[in-house]
């Protein structure tokens, strides 16, 4: 894993996405997929510490994404999103 | 928010989390809740100050705190309210706010866009609105616009570059991991401002 806008070993083939209920950046950014007919797996953040940990090896601020080409972004849209 | 139609009434105040409830129901950073916890940031002067001020007629003698326990704000201003709570007698009752959004909605920021927390609000015994604080304190507000600023200015971006304009993903990414190492340092700076600026001025009003 590699911290922060850098590349990541993401070994599925579909993105991973770091999420937080009522994070409105996530919401936004989860839409625009649903619209589009993106696949991803969602790992919600708040339910547990293993996944909060996870999430923070990559960003600080959800929603974070990993592509299955090990690129690494946070945050969505004109806000900053949840820091973590 | 301090109108006759706000949600929270006695009765709602009552139904909120004790600090200890909330705690046990935490599934994450309860490490760090309990670290920021065991140390307090209040000065002497913070101490009498709440002290003075809950012992006026019509001074606080309840704090309602909307909060998550993932967020970063929550777990590093939270337990600065409580040990105002604890030392001054107030009794803090905590509310989730994913789970109480009509409560939420009286506490909105950035012109009622924003659902930022921890919000923590302050009641008579009567439960009468007195004065609320939002989020993080105002040299916070301030070290976030000198972040972006010199973010933009190291990546030769246009003054009025923000998130909502910069397209580029990659140059995006930049400007966010510019931003956030240069506020990660002032973290528990700010957070002794928060405690500052809440028995500063926000009482007063």
């Amino acid at each position: 894993m590699t911290p922060l806008g850098g590349t990541a070993a993401n070994q599925s083939k579909i993105p991973i996405v770091y999420t937080i209920r009522g994070c409105a950046s996530c919401v936004k950014l989860l839409e625009k997929w649903n619209s589009e007919g993106v696949i991803y797996d969602e790992r919600r953040v708040e339910l547990s510490q293993a996944t909060l940990d996870e999430a923070r090896q990559y960003g600080k601020l959800v929603p974070i994404v990993v592509w299955p080409d090990g690129r690494v972004e946070q945050g969505f849209g004109d806000s900053f999103g949840c820091f973590i | 928010m301090s109108t006759a139609t706000t949600v929270v009434t006695s009765t709602r105040f009552e139904q909120g989390l004790s600090w200890a409830d909330f705690l046990a129901s935490a599934k994450v950073n309860r490490d760090k809740f309990e670290k920021n916890y065991e140390n307090p940031v209040l000065t002497e002067e913070d101490r009498i100050f709440f002290r003075r001020l809950s012992e006026l007629p019509n001074g606080p003698r309840k704090l309602l705190a909307i909060a998550e326990a993932w967020c970063g704000d929550v777990y590093r201003e939270l337990p600065t309210a409580v040990h105002i709570a604890e030392l001054a007698g107030i009794q803090l009752r905590i509310f989730l706010r994913d789970e109480n959004p009509d409560i939420m909605d009286e506490f909105l920021s950035n012109n009622g866009k924003s659902r930022a927390i921890p919000v923590f609000v302050f009641y008579t015994t009567a439960t009468k609105y007195i004065a609320h604080f939002t989020e993080r304190s105002a040299s916070a507000h301030a070290g976030l616009a000198l972040a972006m600023e010199q973010a933009r200015t190291k990546l030769k971006l246009p003054s009025s570059a923000s998130l909502g304009n910069i397209s580029d993903a990659e140059q995006r990414q930049a400007f966010l991991q510019e931003v956030i190492s240069r506020i990660e340092p002032h973290a528990d700076q700010w957070r002794r401002d928060a405690a500052s600026v809440s028995s500063g001025s926000h009482l007063t009003n």
